[in-house]
């Protein structure tokens, strides 16, 4: 009941609340989109690292797939764009079908493998110069469209559907994660005979849910590039999709449903509102930090660790 | 064509020796420890940055700096181990998360205070360069380097072989209890391997500071140059290392001349991921008892 | 025949852990599996779940040839295993551990099935709330039979799974496999160390000894051989 009271208000909020508040700055809107670029991005990863048990750093890989993807499609083929923002999805989901031979490897080799990954797509995005037009990048990527005389291509109309693609997001991961796919996947890193004996083809089920995340990074991608109509492989295929993506996560608490989300707003915000005035330039200084203090003090991340305080608070009360 | 694919490969060889630098201090701390220090390759980059303050502010040659420079390095490198000794759980992941913190930690502090300029030597004795058997052109710094990193690999594999110090560290990576009772130290022996780690990325980092230029961002790809010549020398082997890093300096060389400099990153990622994949488990792997 | 071995080796290395071990189990049958420790048996159990592969010999399982057969397939065809040290799904609840293991090793849902199976393992009151991983030993080992009835098998491998229990714990936890046995006509395939519980139980008994088999009878013959009893006392005690 209160979970669901929780999330009631938490929409209520995202959808009235903070437009009504902020509807009209720009600035304060673009970041809070970045910001839930971002979350989306932790989602998807985190989708990958606690279903999958992999950890990856090469996320930025789908991101730029789906932003070239979607991007393209709408320039060149002429299709609208929140069709094209699908397809983008699924181009980053095929695409990610060339990196499943990583599967197979352990912990940080797939990391790593999954680094190398990114840092070919990114060569690549600069030498295939005939499809992406290399570092001069792409210009003038159509706009979000107008629908029922609502500007979705407004700084705002962004936000609205920036926000709804994250809530889908972690609605998706949600679905999966209470299926038996889902629950067998969370069991497998440490329990892996427990589950190939009952028949769990692990190779299989984590093949899927790489596409799945690769699927979802790439749509966030795929609307950042209609978000902010330009491109270059730099920018679409740079680590920090990544990195942001990573610390907040794992800030937040990536084995949690909405500890990406979290992690996410609060990470990104605070270091452009707050350290970003304080120290303009090494500002993620603060970044590494607090990855390298969540790491050793919590590793489960921040949601988890409230949700012990709160519990050992009402176990005080309850026995003073 | 033969002259420039003979010039080709000789870069390259003088380039994979100076590679060897870089990836020795990574390759040692993975090789004793099994950890992948994300931070190593702005470790080598903080080294060539004191080479330039060195430079820049007192005047001094780059090789000059490298006391300075090992001091600091090793400690932070030392300090890096004790955060690592912190981590409670998940340890093979947790450590490549806090490490890739730290990574971000020192590159933000190098550009806060460095600013994000490029830098590079102004000694022009480096830069310099000489003609060998009429056909074959380095630089000054190249041959230096190429020449330190052939002597620096002979001796830490003469050091893990030879020395106690070196047997203590492979018997405390290959049982850690059992070297307890042998009344070896693991910590003594992790730390100076962590130490060692960072006396060897000093000296990569002034190789690097006087052949090459430097910014704030280049110790993420430092660090996975170093980290693909470890996986291509497999697990511990420090005459690898050297063969690894001297196949990637040629395959690189070998591809800017006949190919394109832009597809340069490419080839040894591709040689990463090939070596990875192809790798039998067994190397990685673990074989467990099961039932 | 549900299960056959011919001439089945297992090898680690230079050591011969299971030595041309040939023997069937019947449909509905209750076959004891005894022998010292490491003489085999966790191994012998491996190789049929597809954990370990054989160096030689050939296995058949309803027909099947287990050779191809990768370990995931091998719950479909109806091959249950109970680990020694049980294996719970540590972060899923007993349901949840149960709603995997129905779902891979069956291919469809069946809660009320699930439910059975609870009542029977007497895990009922603590199927949703905790994970598995902090349930008390006795009731992992439940956990353990019921996963693998959960897939709906025709052949139940139970390694141990009363070692540790007192005697009224034994006393239940058998009365528990004799119902799924009723309920749900699997044949038992059981290791164990009690002598007098697998001569209650079963209707045949294997003994290996150093990997080799070196009985195969009902029990009143089994424990008279001289051999048996050599390798029992020359062995570890057990
Ligand atoms: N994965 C393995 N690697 C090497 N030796 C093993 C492995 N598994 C079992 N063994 C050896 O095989 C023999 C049989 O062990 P096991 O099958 O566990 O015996 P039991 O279950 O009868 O006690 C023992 O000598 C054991 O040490
Ligand atoms: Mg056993």
């Amino acid at each position: 009941m209160m979970k669901y009271l929780s999330l009631i208000i938490i929409l209520a909020g995202a959808y009235l609340a903070v437009p009504l508040q902020f509807g009209g700055n720009d600035y304060v809107i673009g970041i809070v989109v970045s910001a839930l670029t971002i979350a989306g991005i932790a989602v998807a990863w985190a989708m990958l690292g606690n279903l999958g048990g992999m950890i990856s750093f090469g996320h930025s890989a789908f991101f730029g797939v789906g932003a070239y993807g979607s991007a393209l499609l709408a320039m060149n083929a002429g299709l609208p764009v929140f069709p094209s923002i699908l397809a983008g999805g699924v181009i980053a989901g095929v695409v990610s079908i060339l990196t499943m031979p990583t599967l197979r490897l352990r912990g940080p080799y797939f990391a790593l493998a999954m680094l190398a990954f990114a840092e070919i797509f990114r060569i690549l995005a600069i030498e295939m110069r005939w499809l992406t037009n290399g570092s001069g990048g792409l210009l003038s990527i159509p706009r979000l469209p107008t629908v029922f005389g609502f500007d979705f291509g407004s700084r705002l109309g962004g936000y609205f559907v920036v926000l709804t693609l994250v809530l889908l997001t972690v609605f998706v991961y949600w679905l999966i994660r209470n299926r038996p796919e889902g629950l067998a996947l969370r069991a497998m890193h440490d329990s892996e005979d427990a589950t190939l004996v009952v028949g769990v083809n692990a190779t299989r089920l984590k093949a899927a849910v790489l596409v799945v995340s690769a699927f979802l990074t790439g749509i966030m991608g795929a609307f950042n590039a209609h978000y902010i109509n330009f491109l270059e492989p730099d920018y679409a295929f740079n680590g920090s999709w990544t990195t942001l993506a990573i610390v907040a996560a794992i800030f937040g608490g990536y084995k949690t449903l909405w500890g990406p989300v979290a992690g996410a707003l609060i990470v990104y915000l605070v270091d452009q509102f707050v350290f970003k005035a304080i120290m303009p330039s090494g500002h993620q200084l603060i970044l590494g930090g607090l990855l390298a203090a969540i790491v050793i003090f919590s590793p489960s991340g921040l949601l988890p660790w409230l949700a012990s305080r709160f519990r050992k608070e009402a176990g005080d009360a309850a026995h003073p | 064509m033969f002259d420039l694919v003979a010039q080709s490969v000789f870069s390259g060889l003088l380039a994979g020796a100076y590679y060897a630098l870089i990836a020795l201090g990574l390759a040692l701390v993975f090789g004793t420890m099994r950890i992948i220090n994300l931070a190593h390759g702005e470790l080598v980059l903080l080294a060539g940055y004191i080479a330039y303050t060195a430079e820049s502010r007192f005047g001094l040659d780059p090789l000059a700096a490298l006391p300075a420079a090992i001091i600091i390095v090793a400690l932070t490198s030392v300090i890096i181990y004790l955060l690592l000794t912190r981590i409670r759980v998940d340890r093979e992941i947790n450590s490549l998360i806090l490490t890739f913190g730290i990574a971000i930690m020192l590159t933000n502090g190098i550009l806060m205070i460095w600013s994000a300029d490029i830098r590079s030597t102004t000694s022009g004795w480096y830069l310099d360069s000489i003609i060998i058997g009429d056909t074959l052109f380095a630089m000054n710094t190249e041959i230096l380097f190429a020449v330190i990193g052939v002597l620096v690999v002979g001796a830490v594999w003469w050091w893990l072989s030879k020395s106690w110090y070196g047997r203590a560290l492979r018997a405390v990576s290959s049982n850690r209890d059992a070297a307890k009772l042998m009344g070896i130290d693991p910590r003594t022996t992790e730390i100076l391997s962590f130490a060692v780690a960072g006396l060897l990325a000093s000296i990569a980092g002034i190789a690097l500071y006087s052949g090459k230029v430097i910014e704030p961002s280049l110790g993420h790809s430092l660090t996975i140059k170093a980290f693909i010549i470890t996986v291509l020398a497999g697990l511990g082997s420090v005459p690898g290392v050297l063969i690894g890093a001297v196949l990637i300096g040629v395959a690189e060389s070998l591809t800017a001349t006949l190919w394109s400099s832009a597809l340069q990153g490419l080839v040894s990622m591709l040689l990463f991921l090939i070596v990875l994949l192809v790798m039998p488990s067994g190397l990685f792997g673990r074989t467990r008892r099961r039932g | 025949m549900l299960l056959t071995l011919d001439h089945v080796t297992v090898a680690f290395g230079g050591l011969v852990a299971v030595s041309d071990v040939s023997f069937s189990v019947s449909e509905h049958e209750v076959l004891g599996l005894v022998g010292p420790n490491g003489a085999g048996k966790t191994t012998l159990f491996n190789a049929i779940s597809g954990l370990v592969r054989p160096s030689k010999g050939k296995m058949t399982f309803c027909g099947h040839d287990l050779t191809g057969i990768p370990i995931h397939k091998r719950a479909r065809i109806g091959i249950g295993r109970a680990f020694q040290v049980p294996q719970p799904m540590h972060e899923l609840t007993v349901r949840e551990n149960l709603i995997v293991a129905q779902h891979f090793g069956t291919g469809h849902s069946n809660p009320g099935k699930i439910d059975e199976i609870l009542d029977l393992t007497r895990l009922g009151h603590k199927a949703n709330r905790d994970a598995a991983s902090s349930l008390a030993l006795t009731e992992q080992k439940a956990l353990e039979v019921g996963k693998a009835l959960a897939t709906n098998p025709r052949m139940l491998m139970l390694d141990e799974v009363l070692a540790g229990l007192e005697t009224n714990g034994k006393r239940a936890f058998m009365q528990t496999l004799d119902d799924a046995r009723q309920r749900f006509g699997v044949a038992l395939l059981m290791v164990e160390h009690d002598i007098e519980t697998i001569s209650n139980t079963c209707q045949r008994v294997l003994v290996l000894n150093f990997g080799k088999l070196i009985a195969d009878g009902s029990p009143e013959e089994v424990f008279r051989n001289p051999e048996v009893i050599r390798s029992y006392t020359g062995g570890e005690t057990a």
